[in-house]
């Protein structure tokens, strides 16, 4: 299975670690199948407050799985990013992930590696893969070829990077404001990328 | 940007707390040398505040000049001494950091704010049982601390030890009975660990007093649209469920469905008057809201 990671996913992603550096940072990844590749095509991001605990949570994984829905899109994965250092996913993604991939069996969690933020020739993102929805999830290995390298079965289409985050707004921030896009960000990125999210 | 205007919007992040390091640092680097004769007597807390935000952005050629400005200025200070050891905790091996505030704490064992640095090292470096010890010694001494004990109440919620995390917050309001965000992490603890009747009164305490203040009470805000989304979940999670355990033996809500309908009007009246901006989101809302609707089913974040 091949996995493509899109340039608003990435954006939004990156986006939302930025937006709070000093915090835990989650959210879903939203894509579609197709004949071997899963292409991520934009990602939801959800919590920044009390990433431990579920209520909200779930709330946020039920609205952003209807707007996956109505786009023709399956939630397809998890992002996180921690406030350290840190790239283990912890055990509260490896519950979303594993809820992810009840409904998505070629579900991926990626982890934002914080220490390779910002380098050029970096994704900076480390997939996550389970055999079951039950079994722990693992960084992927696939021996010698590193994740998002060539010949990697990891890879991102076309990513640049725009000072834009500070419009940028998850479920925590809609639900002190319900007037914040949280599901399409749409102030927060770049013109050029705008039409893609019609799908 | 004129000085003035920079200078209002700096000292307005200082009075709110507000975290915007980069801003901070774009708009306070021009005034940083011999910071004294430009400020005045707001020299001191503004080379405090920039130092701060120099060192989360990585500018540590700035945050040392702060320093020593401040360092020349009041030579024996603690609150210059916990600047310098948020300095070297940027840079040097988290045992310097842990050793430096350790001599500190050997001066004067009153210096709460090396404690809490101690505290939040060992937290980033991953010793997380170490650190919920630390702090319960220093809520021993500084009890009426409330972040300190929402703090600890955070730390057993990362290693899924809910009921802790609940004992911990149960403090907090104590301390500060009128916070409704203290509240709510409690009603979505209780939550967590599985006792839903319990997070149900909780977060219609939340409701309660975030809306005490408000004059307009027909429009939930802020801290009560989240709560009542929280009270809607609860209600869905009780209907299907209604043998639903409670470890502090909180009684069933009456009326169940009536105050389903209720949290139902209430989500979707924030919406409703939020105008075109409220117009999207709201029909996604509705439907997840809808009685037909059983897309949703829990997370359990404990086994």
């Amino acid at each position: 299975m091949n996995y493509t990671v899109g340039p608003v996913t990435y954006f939004k992603i990156f986006f939302h670690a930025a937006r709070h550096p000093h915090l835990q940072v989650n959210g879903v990844l939203l894509g579609k199948s197709t004949s071997g590749t899963v292409e991520i095509v934009d990602a939801v991001p959800l919590l920044h407050h009390w990433t431990s605990l579920s209520p909200m949570m779930e709330i946020g994984l039920d609205l952003a799985g209807k707007h996956a829905e109505e786009l023709g899109l399956s939630l397809v994965g998890y992002y996180q990013a921690c406030e350290s250092l840190d790239t283990a996913l912890v055990p509260v993604g490896e519950k979303v992930a594993s809820k992810i991939k009840e409904g998505f069996g070629d579900a991926v969690a990626l982890v934002i590696d914080g220490d390779k933020i910002g380098s050029p020739d970096h994704a900076a993102l480390i997939p996550y893969v389970a055999q079951t929805p039950s079994s722990s999830w693992r960084p992927f290995d696939a021996g010698t070829v590193k994740p998002f390298t060539a010949g990697s079965s990891f890879s991102l289409t076309s990513p640049t990077f725009r000072l834009l985050h500070r419009k940028f707004g998850d479920f925590d921030d809609h639900l002190e404001d319900v007037t914040i896009d949280w599901l399409r960000n749409r102030a927060a990125l770049p013109e050029d990328l705008q039409p893609s999210l019609v799908a | 940007m004129s000085l003035s205007s920079a200078l209002e919007t700096l000292a307005n992040y200082r009075a709110h707390n507000t975290r915007a390091s980069q801003d901070i640092v774009d708009k306070g680097k021009p005034l940083l040398n011999n910071a004294a004769s430009k400020l005045g007597d707001d020299a001191w807390s503004f080379l405090e505040q920039l130092a701060l935000a120099a060192i989360e952005i990585g500018d540590l050629d700035v945050a040392d000049e702060c320093l020593r400005q401040l360092g020349e200025k009041f030579p024996e200070s603690p609150r210059v001494d916990i600047l310098s050891g948020i300095r070297i905790e940027a840079t040097e091996r988290p045992e310097i950091a842990l050793k430096f505030y350790d001599d500190l704490l050997e001066a004067d064992s009153s210096n709460a704010a090396a404690y809490k640095r101690r505290i939040s090292v060992l937290k980033r470096i991953g010793k997380i049982e170490q650190a919920v010890t630390e702090l319960s010694e220093y809520l021993d001494t500084f009890y009426s601390d409330v972040e300190a004990w929402v703090e600890l109440a955070e730390l057993h919620s990362s290693c899924n030890q809910y009921t802790f995390a609940l004992q911990a917050l149960s403090h907090a309001l104590l301390l500060a009975p009128q916070n409704p965000f203290y509240v709510l992490e409690f009603a979505e603890t209780a939550y967590t660990a599985n006792d839903i009747p319990l997070a149900i009164k909780m977060f219609m305490l939340a409701i309660d007093i975030a809306d005490r203040h408000d004059s307009e009470e027909s429009i939930p805000t802020g801290a009560s649209v989240r709560a009542w989304y929280g009270v809607k979940l609860c209600c869905r999670s009780l209907s299907e469920k209604p043998s639903s355990p409670s470890a502090s033996d909180t009684p069933f809500p009456k009326n169940l469905n009536l105050l389903d309908e209720l949290a139902t009007e209430r989500v979707l009246t924030a919406y409703s008057a939020a105008g075109k901006e409220g117009a999207a989101g709201r029909e996604l809302v509705l439907s997840w809201m809808g009685p037909s609707d059983r897309s949703g089913s829990r997370v359990h974040f404990v086994r």
